[in-house]
């Protein structure tokens, strides 16, 4: 469980990213600064699609940069893995307007 | 571990930048900064429906263009390296930030707040604090007074 404001009690956690442009991203926050660069390890990325389940696109090592980062969540990995990802059908989200 | 830090240690490796308009950059990191401008060689550029590509030998980009940068895997484990022996090396820093005290008792504060010290650093080591002793608390009324009063004393003493 994560405590108090801030990145600081995810480091090392799974975490949950939506990017500005409306993707999910998940990996282990290795770290961040003021900015909200964060670097995400053993990233994934989850596609959603109506059509199909959702596919995980292995990203490995990624440095997101703060401005586009929408959500950063942490992720219940008790929960995630009780998810059937490829029975799972969602509409992919739409990106940010600015 | 800052992203800043990681992106440094990547200098030499290969990498992808994707930035904010869709285009992908892979080539080699020559040289970053603290804005995230990065400076790469060898590089191909590829549209953002991924169907056109551009060859150049070089290429810097602004860093506030960025979305994300795709690093080697292997690259983490050379940063913790490096912050340990940076962090061995490092003296702690002690005392800064106290700001100026003041001396004489009487008078409100000075103009301008000279001495209030705005470092924040050197956690719990004194810091801010208003020094001194005695003295209204009242801001900008006491200040002009105060110090034409303590002129006064020191014309006395001498």
């Amino acid at each position: 469980m994560s405590t108090g404001p801030g990145l600081e009690s995810l480091v090392d956690q799974t975490i949950s990213v939506i990017t500005n442009d409306g993707r999910n991203i998940v990996g282990v926050l290795k770290g961040f600064d003021q900015a909200t660069n964060i670097i995400l390890d053993e990233s994934h990325e989850r596609v959603y699609s109506t059509k199909e389940g959702v596919q995980q696109l292995v990203l490995g090592l990624y440095i997101i940069r703060g401005d586009n980062i929408s959500v950063v969540g942490e992720l219940d990995e008790e929960l995630d893995s009780a998810l059937d990802l490829s029975n799972l059908r969602a509409h992919p989200l739409k990106p940010v307007i600015h | 571990m800052l992203p800043l830090s990681l992106l440094k240690t990547a200098q030499g490796h290969p990498m992808l930048v994707e930035l904010k308009n869709g285009e992908t950059y892979n080539g080699h990191l020559v040289n970053c900064d603290t804005w995230m401008n990065i400076h790469l060689r060898e590089v191909i550029c590829t549209s953002k429906d991924g169907d056109r590509f551009w060859r150049m030998p070089e290429c810097y980009i602004r860093g506030n263009t960025i979305k994300y940068l795709r690093v080697p895997d292997e690259v983490i484990d050379k940063v913790q390296e490096e912050t340990k022996s940076r962090a061995d090396r490092k003296p702690p820093v002690l005392g800064r930030g106290r700001g100026r005290g003041r001396e004489d008792g009487p008078g409100g504060r000075q103009p301008k707040g000279a001495g209030r010290g705005f470092e924040d650093g050197a956690k719990g080591a004194g810091g801010r604090g208003r020094g001194g002793s005695g003295g209204k608390t009242s801001g900008s009324r006491g200040g002009g007074r105060g110090r034409v009063k303590c002129q006064a004393k020191e014309l006395q003493i001498c």
